[in-house]
């Protein structure tokens, strides 16, 4: 029986390989979510990045001097701004702008509370790192004249300062990274389930409108013998997908400046064949569901139909995880698809995995694969599926 | 040789094959002969082993089909109605995934596909897809896929549908040159000149019951008519659904 696989897991194979617009579709596929994942966080990074010059545009920069002297000691470049800055900032042209009104000096003087704007636009993600540079000068600022004010008037400053607050931030780095890394496992999932999906349609539902199921089925070959084939072929394309995805996500991440994010990631070889590990068994389960669902359509279209939906089954427990985050168990283990998302964060947050967990996990995902071949075999052993139903 | 004895099959409601009964000898032609919709397809795909029949018995070469479905397969080449090809891969591949499957190492697969090349005129295409083949050039391939493991019985459904002149003189040839070796040939049409031009032994079949048995000789004389085709047009009733 294996060897009667073999041979047909050798020609399912020649034939996949042979059909360029299914081949490109699925290598192609694994590289679009670490290149999209390189090309977003490379613009966040350069939108957070410490030194770039922070440009401040001042409308009524003659107003306060001293505020404009203290901006630029700080290291800001302060700009005389445009008369529609308002306009631009809108547009996106501008970041912000400090807009010093004319009785600035006025209340300054007279120990008021002096008014001044800082004009932005709350929903651009770009122009908040700056923003938030400008608010912490001009509040250092006001704070050290009020300072000032208090000593000059034979006041402590520390009695105007009745909370002392500091952060203490106990993310590691590799926490912080993991965050950024969410989305690894996301495409992971992916991985496994779309990477065989063409050659699993193909090989059943193809072989089926084509017509040569019969001919295929008349050979001295068991029929579990011919899913096995198709089976492992089916796998062997979703691992070289896993292989790809990860791969290009090492590239990525090499590649984009994450430092100016303050976290220092990187997928080394001995994670990605440990992530590699925990997907094979979730590769294994998607191939023989995909194979059964593909022998259960009545056509080429309906299995297509079916099997792209797939692509909804791995967003479904990521996202889950993302809103609310589960406690680990050996019960969540048991169910596939969740329980790699976990594994998979675990191991890029650089935590230990109990052995338990990873036994648990394959062995329950290999459970139900196993179970949904016994499925594909029953399916090619009743006539109206092989013959089709709507003939 | 093969024997069929009262084969019943139903789908649903619908009676497909209704108590088919005949014999079909080594070295001789046997035609399956009616309108389309008769049962001949069924018939053969219970033959193979893709149907199993709601009652009755299918021996190959003695062997009970259903009882032993592996070693009947062995003994059986099969031309489907619709050829099935992989359009991707080349003639030599077809032929050795089968004779691969069938447990005939690649060396002898690789010759026995040669003689068939040869035998069929399909030797400068072995190695280009089958892409592009014309409705002929498809036929062929699938003949010497049915036929690398060198098969004592050959099932052939309505070989010749659609072929060219050439191609369908190319076909019977090869299918005389069968019956020279000895095989049991049992092929299905509802063209009458196939039957009349090949057959050494015509069942004909209408409604799921054999309605007719023997040479085409005896079939004429048996209805009293002077030509095949009123022969035949006796038989099944009705001339509806047989092509001239």
């Amino acid at each position: 029986m294996m060897q009667k696989a073999r041979i047909v897991l050798r020609k399912e194979l020649t034939d996949y390989v042979r059909d360029r617009r299914s081949l490109s579709s699925a290598l192609l596929m694994p590289i679009f979510g670490p290149a999209l994942f390189a090309v977003m966080f490379s613009v966040i990074a350069s939108w957070n990045r410490e030194d770039a010059p922070l440009v401040v545009p001042v409308a009524g920069a003659k107003n306060a001097p001293n505020l404009v002297a203290f901006l630029e000691r700080h290291g800001a470049r302060v700009e005389t701004a445009p008369p529609d800055y308002e306009q631009k900032i809108r547009d996106g042209d501008l970041d912000l702008a400090i807009s010093v009104p004319d009785d600035y000096g006025k209340d300054f003087v007279g120990g008021l509370p002096a008014a001044l704007q800082l004009v932005i636009d709350g929903s651009r993600n770009k122009s908040r790192a700056p923003i938030r540079r400008v608010e912490q000068l001009l509040s250092q600022y006001s704070s050290q004249l009020g300072s000032l004010r208090l000593l000059a008037r034979g006041v402590s400053p520390s009695l105007a300062a009745p909370l002392a607050v500091s952060e203490v931030d106990l993310a590691t780095p590799e926490k912080t990274a993991a965050q950024l890394l969410n989305v690894v496992p996301i495409f992971l999932l992916l991985a496994c389930f779309v990477g065989g999906m063409h050659l699993a349609i193909d090989c059943t539902a193809g072989e089926r409108e084509r017509g040569s199921l019969e001919p295929l089925l008349v050979n001295p070959v068991s029929r579990p013998a011919i899913l096995a084939g198709k089976w492992a072929a089916t796998v062997l394309v979703a691992m070289v997908a896993l292989i790809v995805t990860l791969v290009a996500f090492e590239v990525a991440l090499s590649r984009v400046p994450l430092q100016d994010l303050g976290v220092k990631v990187s997928l080394s070889a001995p994670v990605g064949a440990r992530l590699f590990a925990l997907a094979v068994p979730l590769a294994v389960c998607a191939g023989a569901f995909e194979l059964s669902l593909a022998l259960f359509a009545r056509t080429f279209k309906e299995a297509q139909t079916y099997l792209s939906l797939l692509v909804v089954v791995p967003m479904v427990p990521a996202t889950f995880l993302a809103l609310s985050p589960l406690r680990e168990g050996l019960a969540l283990m048991c169910i596939p698809v969740l329980s790699q998302a976990m594994l998979f964060g675990d191991v890029l947050r650089g935590e230990s995995v109990p052995l338990s967990y990873i036994a648990v996990s394959a062995a329950g995902t290999l459970l139900l694969g196993v179970a949904f071949f016994a499925f594909a075999v029953r399916l090619l052993g009743n006539e109206r599926i092989v013959f089709g139903r709507s003939g | 040789m093969i024997e069929v004895q009262g084969l019943r099959k139903t789908f649903g409601s619908v009676v497909a094959v209704e108590g088919i009964s005949f014999r079909a000898e080594n070295g001789v032609v046997t035609g399956l002969l009616g309108p389309n919709g008769a049962g001949k397809t069924t018939t053969l795909r219970m033959l193979t082993t893709l149907l199993e029949p709601d009652s009755g018995t299918c021996r190959i070469d003695g062997i009970d089909v259903f009882r032993d479905p592996m070693a009947s397969r062995k003994r059986l080449g099969v031309l489907p109605d619709v050829h099935g090809l992989y359009p991707r891969l080349t003639p030599r591949e077809h032929v050795r995934y089968f004779a691969e499957l069938h447990g005939i190492d690649r060396r002898r697969a690789d010759e026995r596909g040669e003689e068939l090349f040869r035998l069929l005129g399909l030797g400068e295409l072995a190695d280009r897809r089958v892409e592009g083949f014309s409705h002929g050039e498809r036929t062929k391939v699938a003949l010497a896929r049915a036929l690398v493991h060198d098969p004592g019985n050959v099932l052939l459904d309505e070989p010749t549908n659609g072929l060219d002149v050439m191609s369908t003189r190319a076909v019977r040839e090869i299918i005389r040159a069968l019956r020279e070796q000895g095989r049991c040939i049992l092929f299905s049409s509802h063209v009458m000149q196939e039957v009349a031009a090949l057959c050494d032994r015509v069942v004909v079949i209408a409604r799921g019951r054999v309605v007719a048995d023997g040479t085409p000789d005896e079939l004429r004389a048996r209805t009293g008519r002077e030509s095949l085709e009123e022969a035949f047009v006796q038989a099944i009733g009705s001339d509806a659904g047989l092509s001239q």
